[in-house]
């Protein structure tokens, strides 16, 4: 039995929260997202296939909406108001990113709602939440990668040069992730209690506590550090933990500790190459003189900068690997896809795609677990493709009705 | 030593984890259970205690014995309970437990046989050394959810490779798509994937229990790290497989531009001031619509950028970043960065500062608002502020009152309350270095 098999939840369509769904759906949920007439703001994010745009062809949307239903409904308008009230009546999770108090006047609000269905688990994920001063702040991803933290631990070893942001929606992403788990905790609750609840997720609440160490560091010891190339913050350059390779690629050497065992083999592979130079000394064995050495010198370091200088990456990381070190070579994302590991784990899964004529690979999101039933098995919906079939399977609406109302442009 | 703890009240009350986690990833899994009154037992083996309790210090060898010393030593603090240890272990018990020794071992397993969940995120094979596989665990419990947590995962031929947060990051392409083009990546500052990488196997666990909950049935998760990593970069490879587009192509990563959506400006500007560490402040601007456009200009005071062929559309802003970049940084040089962040914003354009930690604990006025640093108390450290649990829950909130443990603090309650060992036995457990 997959995890979510037999819930319903019901999206309105939203770039920040379109992972969520995602996520339920590729574990069994049935999830509608209601969509605007003219597409979810996530149709038009592009990439899109051979680079032309189209709803129905936008990569993005793609990734963030794979096995969900597609219902094209303007609630805005009041009948279309009364379809999606209608049909998150009878869902167990509603999901919503609009601004506080947009909702009420539609009659979507979590008080309308629940008084109809108190079992309904109504989770607001928005930017800042329900309340505050900057609720009304206008944000993007990168906007909250910025305030959040995330940019101001990352960047490079270079006082002036700018914080950098990762690429692709992970303010989104991270904060999803978290919205998920409290939804599955509160389907759990409901087992026994048999009732919904309201869940409010503010995205800059969650991103602000996703830095690590940053602000227990500040708020115990008032530690400010510096951006480094390729690493962690800290209140001190460091040296490198990107290694160039005798191929010209990166390797990135995270070393907190390098136990005995690790460090004599080590070595053995440095001398092989004939870069051992002075670490081959008996003083190096200590665990007291090396693990201080290992924080506050740099002859460590500059050893296997010498060594991986003379080896390729893909031998860096798996003789590295053998060893102990938990040593890796900093890959393009798309290099991963050729690589026996996660074939041997199923991690790719094939979904056809009519728009392009054929089928393509999707990672699994998060998890590769069939028992939970953690797999994309269905192609995002085409906009408005299952507008007719819910308004009329789910709520008996005639066609006749559906026609007219697609004429005025309530439904699509 | 206390017995049995007092754990708030909550939707996992009754819920036991056995939490074998160390480092950063394992401990968030779990640590987001204890809000919810999970009894987490966090287990340390007797002679090697977390490494976070330490400050990071070395954990092997005779390093592992100058832990002790540290925390024996007349002149440390009276604490050993460290900011990351207390933040990612809130809530949780804490026993040792020799788990190489046969008698460690028997104890587990009655552990097992009491306990909901069981999570650690130890190299491959190691449960399988102690004899105590997902085979043994399910003979032992069916309804266990057992989450393990790796790098790599534990099936397929990387399944005794290791990795931190830095490595999966490294590994899946996160680190490559985070940086400035014909640069080395910037990556990230800090273990990304130790914390979101924690928060995916914590779902994974909640799922779990979930299920459990649902069918009766157990269920083992063998979570690899890397493997959610991707999953955050899941556009990437729908566009190398449908328009051949790698990301290792000239001119990406493009530093905090905007490739898509197709948006521009969008990018980080250096304005007034340094941090305590001297470096550059800056403040983060996009406009994503023409009327944001339009607004910036009218707040920059620059209304012939309006009529300028170079700006005029979304189009012609992207070809000409390089100048609208320079216009733009003019205008921020010079001024403060929350008070851009205020005029910008309300003239409804997208303008942050780039907040470190400082500024999100001292300048942050919705995080205050939200009241994101609740004081705690605890017996060794006194009170102090906490990171708290961010979602808010209408009828079953989350807790956030609940500290880390101190060593050994809740052996009393776990071995004589729950497994019924008598003070006897366990003397002659301590003494034989198994508890």
């Amino acid at each position: 039995m997959q995890v979510f098999e037999g819930f319903t939840v019901v999206e309105l369509a939203d770039r920040r929260n379109q992972f969520i769904g995602k996520l339920m759906a590729e574990s069994g949920a049935r999830v509608i997202q209601i969509e605007p007439v003219e597409g979810a703001p996530g149709r038009w994010i592009g990439p899109f296939a051979d680079d032309q745009p189209d709803p129905n062809k936008c990569l993005d949307y793609w990734w963030y909406n794979t096995g969900k239903e597609s219902a094209a409904i303007d609630y805005t308008r009041k009948p279309g108001a009364d379809f999606v009230r209608e049909i998150a009546l009878k869902a167990d999770v509603f999901i919503e990113s609009t601004r506080p108090g947009t909702l009420a006047q539609y009659g979507l609000d979590y008080a309308t709602l629940s008084a109809a269905n108190p079992a309904l688990i109504y989770l607001s994920f928005t930017d800042f939440g329900q309340d505050g001063p900057w609720v009304d702040f206008e944000m993007n991803d990168h906007a909250h990668l910025a305030l959040g933290g995330p940019m101001g631990s990352s960047g490079y070893s270079d006082p002036h040069e700018t914080p950098i942001g990762g690429q692709r929606n992970h303010a989104y992403n991270m904060s999803s992730v978290m919205a998920t788990h409290t939804i599955t905790g509160a389907l759990f609750e409901r087992l026994s209690s048999g009732l919904g609840q309201y869940i409010d997720v503010a995205i800059h609440d969650v991103v602000g506590i996703s830095t690590e160490a940053a602000v227990p560091y500040w708020l115990w010891y008032n530690q400010a550090a510096l951006r480094q190339t390729g690493q962690h913050a800290a209140v001190k350059y460091r040296p490198t933990t990107q290694i160039l390779c005798s191929d010209g690629k990166l390797v990135q050497v995270t070393m907190p500790q390098l136990p005995l065992n690790g460090w004599v083999q080590l070595v053995k592979w440095m001398e092989e190459v004939g870069v051992a130079g002075e670490l081959s000394d008996e003083k190096w064995r200590d665990d007291f003189y090396r693990a201080d050495r290992l924080r506050n010198g740099d002859e460590i370091h500059e050893g296997i900068i010498r060594l991986l200088s003379k080896v390729t990456s893909e031998e860096a990381f798996h003789r590295g690997q053998a060893l102990g070190m938990a040593w890796a070579v900093i890959r393009a994302a798309e290099e991963n896809m050729n690589l026996d590991h996660y074939k041997q784990r199923d991690y790719w899964q094939p979904i056809e795609q009519p728009e392009i004529g054929k089928t393509i690979l999707y990672p699994r999101a998060l998890l590769t677990n069939d028992e939970l039933g953690t797999r994309p098995t269905r192609r995002a919906p085409h906009l408005g493709e299952h507008t007719a079939p819910i308004l009329k399977n789910d709520l008996g609406v005639e066609d006749a009705v559906i026609e007219a109302m697609t004429k005025t442009g309530v439904v699509r | 030593m206390t017995s049995k703890p007092q754990l708030p009240q909550g939707f996992l009350t009754g819920v036991r984890i056995i939490d074998f986690s160390w480092k950063t990833v394992g401990p968030w899994a779990t640590r987001m259970l204890t809000p919810y009154g999970a009894e987490v037992i966090h287990v340390e083996p007797p002679h090697r205690p977390d490494d976070h309790r330490f400050e990071f210090r070395p954990v092997y060898g005779d390093a592992a014995k100058n832990q002790i010393a540290f925390r024996d030593a007349p002149d440390s603090p009276a604490y050993y309970t460290t900011p990351n240890f207390s933040h990612l272990h809130a809530g949780k018990l804490a026993i040792n437990l020799n788990t190489r020794h046969p008698e460690g071992k028997e104890l587990m397993e009655q552990l097992v046989k009491v306990s909901d969940g069981l999570s650690e995120n130890f190299s491959g094979g190691v449960l399988d050394s102690w004899g105590l596989g997902w085979d043994r665990l399910k003979e032992l419990n069916p309804k266990l959810v057992y989450l393990s947590l790796s790098g790599y995962g534990h099936k397929g031929e990387w399944g005794s490779y290791r990795s931190y947060g830095p490595s999966a990051q490294a590994s899946s392409g996160l680190t490559f798509s985070s940086g400035l083009p014909d640069k080395n990546p910037a990556g990230w500052g800090y273990s990304y994937m130790d914390v979101t990488g924690g928060w995916c196997g914590g779902l994974g666990m909640m799922m779990g229990l979930l299920r459990m909950k649902r069918t009766g049935e157990g269920v083992y998760v063998d979570y690899a790290v890397t493997e959610a990593a991707m999953a955050m970069l899941g556009p990437f490879f729908l566009d190398y497989q449908v328009n051949n587009r790698p990301t290792r192509r000239p001119g990406f990563p493009p530093g905090n531009r905007s490739i898509w959506p197709e948006v521009a400006p969008h990018n980080t500007y250096r304005c007034a001031g340094i941090d305590r560490q001297g470096q550059d402040w800056f403040v983060f601007i996009a406009c994503e619509t023409q009327e944001q456009w339009e607004s910036l200009v009218e707040v920059m005071g620059k209304p012939e950028l309006l009529g300028d062929p170079r700006f005029i559309t979304m189009q012609a802003r992207r070809e000409n970043q390089d100048v609208l970049d320079d216009i733009i940084s003019t205008w921020t040089a010079p001024r403060r960065r929350y008070e851009i962040m205020t005029v910008l914003q309300q003239a409804g354009i997208i303008a942050v500062p780039i907040q470190n930690a400082e500024d999100r604990v001292e300048y942050d006025e919705q995080l205050r608002h939200r009241e994101m640093y609740p004081v705690i108390a605890h017996p060794e450290v006194g009170e102090f502020e906490m990171e708290r649990y961010p979602p808010r829950l209408s009828r079953t909130p989350a807790d956030n009152t609940g500290r880390a443990p101190i060593l050994k603090e809740h052996e009393e309650y776990v071995f004589g309350e729950l497994l019924g060992i008598d003070s006897v036995g366990m003397s002659r457990l301590r003494e034989g270095g198994v508890i």
